[in-house]
C-alpha cells in the first residue's frame, strides 16, 4: 500500500495500546450477546418478544428502517461517481458503497428474526403479490443487496492478499482462483455505470416505499399521508450522506491523511446539508397540512394521547430544528465554517433526525390506534416494551455493523489502483 | 486484430451468458406466478365465480354479551384461550347508552390486509370470504398493521395445550396452525365448503353455518348468501331501515352488517326531524 494508515491509539503512561483490538473485543462481545438473543428467538419463537397483535412491529423494524436509511449514501454517490463522473469523489464513493452494504445487510439480518417463519424469507421472491409495498421493498432490497455486493467485491479484491500472497505464487490452484477473481473484478468494475443506474432506481423505489408502507394505511389516522414516501427518501439521502461525512472524516482525515482533499469532504457535507434542509422544508409543509389545512379530530386525539406518554410533539420540533435545520444550515455552508470538529458534530444531527423520523413513524400509529366502534370512535393507547432478547438481537446486529465498518476502516483498500488508470 | 477479437469474446461471452441466465430465471419466476403449489384454493366448492356472496347480519339489540360466539369459535377453530377471532366489547352510543359489539372478521370487499400481503398468503375467495394460506404466510404481520378492525391474530407461540372450550362449546374441526403464521376468522369456510358439497344451505342448515351463528342463544347473528334474495340474511337486511357497517369511511365495504341499537336509531331520526 502506498498510503500509511494511522491507527488510533491510547496512551497509558509510557505504554501505547492499539485501540482497534480493544474496540474489536467489545464489539465481539456485543455480537455474542446478539447470538444468545437470536437463539432464544429462533428456538422459542416471537413469544419471547414484547410484541402483541396490537403492536406487532417494534424495535427490530425501527432498527431495520434506520439502517436502510443510513445506507442511503450508496446510491447518491453511485450516481455522483459513475454517472456525473466526478472523479474526486471516487474514494468517498467506495466508503459509501461499504456503508450501503452494511446498512442493507444489517436490515436483512434483523428482518430475518422479525419474521414468524424465518425459513420462508425467500417466499416474496417466488410468490409475487405485486400490489404489496412490502413485496416491492423485499424485491428491491434483495436486488439492491446483490448490486451492492457487485460494487463492493472489486474493492475488497483489490486488497494485496488476493494477488500478492505467497500461496498464490507457489500454488497453481490459488493462482487460478486469483486470476478468476481479477477478471471478475474487472468485469464488475466495467459494469459500474449500469449498476449505478439500476441501484438508483431500486433505491428511490424502496426508500420511498418504506414511507408508503405506513402512508397507505388509511385505518391508522396519523400514518395516512402522501408525504411519507418523499420524507423517507430525502431524510435517507440527507442522513445517509451525513453519516458518510462523519465516517469519511474519521477514515480519511484521521486514518489516511492526504487521500481525500478537504474540498471534497466539504462537498460531501454540503450534499448532506442540502438534502436535510429539503427534507425539513417538506416536513414543515406536512406538519402544516395535518395540523392546519385538514384538521382531523382523530389525528388530533392521537397526537394528544401520544404527548401524554411521550414527548411526541417535542420530538418533532427538536428533531426538525435542533437536529435538522441548524445542522443542515451549518453543513450547507461548510466552506465558510471550515472547521471539521464543528462540521462533524453538526453531521450527527441529520443522522439522529433520520432515525427519529422512522422511530416515531413506526410507533405512533401502533401505540395510538383508532377503535372501530360505530358511534363513538376513539383512540386507545397500546403499550410495548422490548424484552431482553429483542435488545440482544438489536445490539448484536448493530455490533455486526460496527464490526464490518471497523474491519473495513483498517483493511479495505480505499485507494483505487484500477481507478487511476 | 486477433487480440481485439479475443477481447470481445472475453467480455462479450460472459455478459451474454449472464443475460441468458438472468432472463430465463426471471421468466421462470413470472411463469410460476400462474401456478401456485399450495393447498388453498380460491374456489373450493367449484361453484361459478360470484354465485355466492356470504355475509352476516348482527343485531346489536339482541346481543347480550355472553361471549358464546367467541368460545364456540375458539372450540371449532381450535384456538388457544388468548387468541380470539371474535371479540365482544362494551361500547356506547352518542347518547351514552351501552351496548355489546361483537365483531368477527368483516370479510371486506376491499380488504386492506389482502392488498398489503407481500406473498399473497391472504386472499379473497370467489365467494367473497377473506381467508389464509398458512403454507405461504411468512409472518411479517403487515396485515395486522393494516387491518382497521383488529381482526387478525398471530401465532406468537406453538399451540400445545388442550382446547379449553371442548366439549362445552364444540369440537375442533380444523388442523392446528404452526407457530409464526397469521390467522383470522374465515366464516368457518370448512363448514360452508363441506356443507355445499353435501347439498346443505349455509345459513339454514346448522352443519354448513359458522359456529358463532349456531351457538348464539338470542339469534343475534344471521348468516347467508347476500346474492340470494331469499336467504335469511338478505331478508333481514331488506327489512332493516338503517343497517350499518363498521368504519365505512375507509371504503373497505364489509360484508358484516349491524342492526344499530334502538336508542341510536331514535336519536338519529329525531335529529333528522
Amino acid at each position: 500500500m502506498d498510503n500509511t494508515i494511522r491507527i488510533p491509539k491510547i496512551r497509558l503512561g509510557s505504554r501505547e495500546f492499539d485501540l482497534f483490538y480493544i474496540w474489536f473485543a467489545v464489539l465481539s462481545l456485543g455480537f455474542a450477546y446478539g447470538v444468545v438473543g437470536a437463539y432464544q428467538v429462533l428456538r422459542y419463537g416471537l413469544q419471547v418478544t414484547g410484541l402483541t397483535d396490537q403492536v406487532p412491529w417494534g424495535l427490530w423494524i425501527s432498527i431495520d428502517l434506520s439502517s436502510i436509511a443510513l445506507g442511503g449514501s450508496a446510491f447518491v454517490f453511485g450516481v455522483i461517481v459513475y454517472l456525473l463522473r466526478l472523479k474526486r469523489f471516487e474514494v468517498v464513493g467506495r466508503l459509501a458503497v461499504l456503508l450501503g452494504f452494511l446498512g442493507y445487510s444489517t436490515a436483512s439480518l434483523v428482518l430475518l428474526f422479525d419474521l414468524g417463519q424465518p425459513l420462508r424469507f425467500w417466499h416474496p421472491a417466488v410468490f409475487w403479490q405485486s400490489h404489496s409495498l412490502l413485496w416491492e421493498i423485499t424485491m428491491c432490497v434483495i436486488l439492491y443487496l446483490g448490486i451492492l455486493i457487485a460494487e463492493l467485491l472489486p474493492i475488497i479484491l483489490e486488497h494485496p492478499v488476493f494477488s500478492e500472497h505467497t500461496l498464490i505464487k507457489n500454488n497453481n490452484f490459488f493462482k487460478k482462483v486469483s486470476d478468476f477473481l481479477r477478471k471478475l473484478s474487472h468485469l464488475l468494475h466495467k459494469a459500474g455505470p449500469a449498476l449505478a443506474v439500476i441501484g438508483l432506481s431500486l433505491s428511490l423505489l424502496h426508500q420511498a416505499s418504506l414511507g408508503a408502507t405506513y402512508g397507505v394505511l388509511s385505518g391508522r389516522g396519523l400514518w395516512f399521508s402522501p408525504t411519507a414516501p418523499i420524507l423517507f427518501v430525502t431524510s435517507a439521502m440527507g442522513g445517509g450522506t451525513a453519516l458518510l461525512f462523519i465516517l469519511s472524516v474519521f477514515v480519511f482525515r484521521v486514518m489516511r491523511p492526504g487521500l481525500v482533499t478537504d474540498k471534497t469532504l466539504y462537498d460531501v457535507a454540503r450534499i448532506a446539508g442540502g438534502m436535510m434542509l429539503l427534507c425539513t422544508y417538506i416536513r414543515l409543509w406536512d406538519w402544516a397540512v395535518t395540523n392546519y389545512y385538514s384538521f382531523d379530530n382523530i389525528v388530533a386525539t392521537q397526537k394528544e394521547l401520544l404527548n401524554t406518554i411521550a414527548p411526541y410533539s417535542l420530538a418533532f420540533w427538536i428533531g426538525q430544528i435542533l437536529f435538522s435545520l441548524i445542522p443542515g444550515a451549518l453543513l450547507l455552508s461548510s466552506k465558510r465554517v471550515r472547521n471539521f470538529k464543528i462540521l462533524t458534530l453538526a453531521a450527527v444531527g441529520p443522522v439522529i433526525c433520520a432515525i427519529i423520523l422512522r422511530w416515531t413513524y413506526n410507533f405512533s400509529g401502533l401505540i395510538a390506534s383508532i377503535t372501530y366502534d360505530p358511534f363513538t370512535p376513539s383512540v386507545q393507547l397500546n403499550s410495548y416494551l422490548p424484552t431482553w432478547p429483542e435488545w440482544a438481537v438489536g445490539i448484536g446486529v448493530i455490533s455486526y455493523w460496527l464490526l464490518g465498518f471497523s474491519l473495513a476502516a483498517r483493511f479495505l483498500p480505499f485507494h483505487s489502483k484500477e481507478g487511476s488508470h | 486484430m486477433t487480440d481485439e477479437n479475443k477481447n470481445t469474446n472475453k467480455t462479450g461471452l460472459p455478459r451474454k451468458g449472464f443475460l441468458a441466465v438472468a432472463g430465463s430465471a426471471t421468466g421462470a419466476l413470472i411463469m410460476l406466478q400462474a401456478y401456485k403449489p399450495t393447498k388453498a384454493s380460491r374456489n373450493p366448492s367449484g361453484a361459478e365465480p360470484g354465485a355466492h356472496k356470504w355475509g352476516m347480519v348482527i343485531d346489536i339489540n339482541l346481543c347480550i354479551g355472553c361471549n358464546y360466539c367467541t368460545y364456540a369459535c375458539q372450540a371449532v377453530n381450535d384456538l388457544p384461550v388468548e387468541m380470539k377471532y371474535n371479540k365482544v366489547t362494551l361500547e356506547e352510543t352518542k347518547t351514552g347508552a351501552e351496548f355489546y359489539l361483537s365483531r368477527p372478521c368483516m370479510q371486506c370487499e376491499h380488504p386492506p390486509c389482502v392488498h398489503v400481503c407481500p406473498v399473497g398468503a391472504t386472499f379473497v375467495r370467489d365467494d367473497g370470504i377473506v381467508t389464509m394460506d398458512y403454507d405461504l404466510c411468512i409472518g411479517c404481520r403487515y396485515c395486522t398493521v393494516a387491518c382497521p378492525y383488529d381482526a387478525r391474530v398471530f401465532n406468537w407461540k406453538k399451540h400445545v395445550e388442550p382446547n379449553a372450550f371442548t366439549p362445552e362449546y364444540g369440537h375442533p374441526e380444523v388442523e392446528r396452525r404452526p407457530r409464526g403464521v397469521m390467522e383470522k376468522c374465515n366464516f368457518c369456510e370448512h363448514r360452508i365448503d363441506s356443507g355445499l358439497a353435501r347439498g346443505l344451505v349455509p345459513g339454514i342448515d346448522a352443519a354448513a353455518t359458522p359456529a358463532c351463528v349456531d351457538v348464539c342463544p338470542t339469534g343475534a347473528r344471521v348468516f347467508g348468501d347476500l346474492n340470494n334474495s331469499e336467504s335469511p340474511v338478505s331478508k333481514i337486511l331488506a327489512s332493516t331501515k338503517t343497517p350499518i357497517r363498521l368504519r365505512e369511511d375507509l371504503s373497505t365495504e364489509p360484508k358484516v352488517y349491524y342492526i344499530p341499537p334502538q336508542a341510536e336509531v331514535t336519536t338519529s331520526s329525531e335529529e333528522e326531524l
